[in-house]
């Protein structure tokens, strides 16, 4: 899923993000489809051009989102002993 | 600021087969801080599908475990595909039982049943959660704009936001 598009974004985030700090990006394929001041615009933006398909949207200039879910990458919530 | 406050109670069988009542102090050691939620599109999409003329899949109901310990909101795969939201991102997840697997992220927007805000989640991160019996996963990126008071004492606990 949005293969293309993080593909697209790995090879242009920094140049995007020099020209557009702090900006949600909007990728569709391999190209940027807008840049936007909050993260809403660009969900609405995205929906307004792409409807319900697939589209990526990250923050430019953000490292990559720390994820760390142990209860579910443990297997934890229903554990039993 | 509204205040939810829950404290959990519920039967069960001794060994003997008898129906017991189940104090509120074990109920929550058992069950955790569990919410009931409704989860439907976030606002931004909705109001978007809704300019364009398009209709919105009902909200999905569902318990949702408050987990201080995950930094990131995730939502059940399943119900996330049932309210036709878009994927806006894939995020890598390591899991006891796969190397690394790939999960869909997903603009959700949450209502806790009680408090008559709902918050979003533009950020939820798909996950099979029906299997353990949830809707949702409440992470910290959540609870930053909440206040939470976990009384295990009284096996009760109190969300607000």
């Amino acid at each position: 899923m949005l293969d293309r598009e993080r593909a697209a974004y790995e090879k242009h985030a920094a140049q995007w993000a020099r020209q557009n700090p702090a900006k949600f990006a909007v990728v569709k394929e391999d190209s940027l489809a807008g840049v936007f001041d909050t993260i809403d615009e660009a969900l609405a933006a995205g929906v307004s051009s792409f409807g319900l398909e697939p589209f990526l949207v990250r923050q430019l200039g953000q490292p990559p989102q720390e994820i760390s879910i142990p209860a579910l990458t443990m297997g934890l919530l229903r554990a039993h002993p | 600021m509204p205040i939810l406050n829950v404290q959990l109670g519920g039967q069960g069988r001794s060994s003997d087969g008898k129906t017991i009542q189940i104090p509120p102090q074990a109920a929550l050691t058992m069950r955790g801080p569990v919410v009931q939620v409704t989860v439907s599109a976030g606002r931004a999409i909705a109001q978007q599908i809704l300019q364009q003329g398009g209709s919105l899949p009902p909200p999905v109901s569902g318990l949702a475990l408050i987990d201080t310990g995950a930094t990131s909101t995730c939502v059940d795969d399943a119900a996330a595909q049932q309210l036709q939201v878009p994927v806006i991102d894939v995020v890598k997840i390591a899991s006891a039982s796969h190397s690394e697997t790939e999960q869909n992220v997903y603009p959700i927007s949450i209502e806790v049943v009680g408090l008559p805000i709902a918050i979003d989640a533009p950020r939820a991160i798909g996950a099979p959660l029906a299997a353990q019996g949830l809707l949702v996963l409440i992470g910290r990126d959540l609870l930053q704009q909440c206040i939470l008071v976990y009384n295990g004492v009284s096996g009760s606990f109190s969300l607000s936001l």
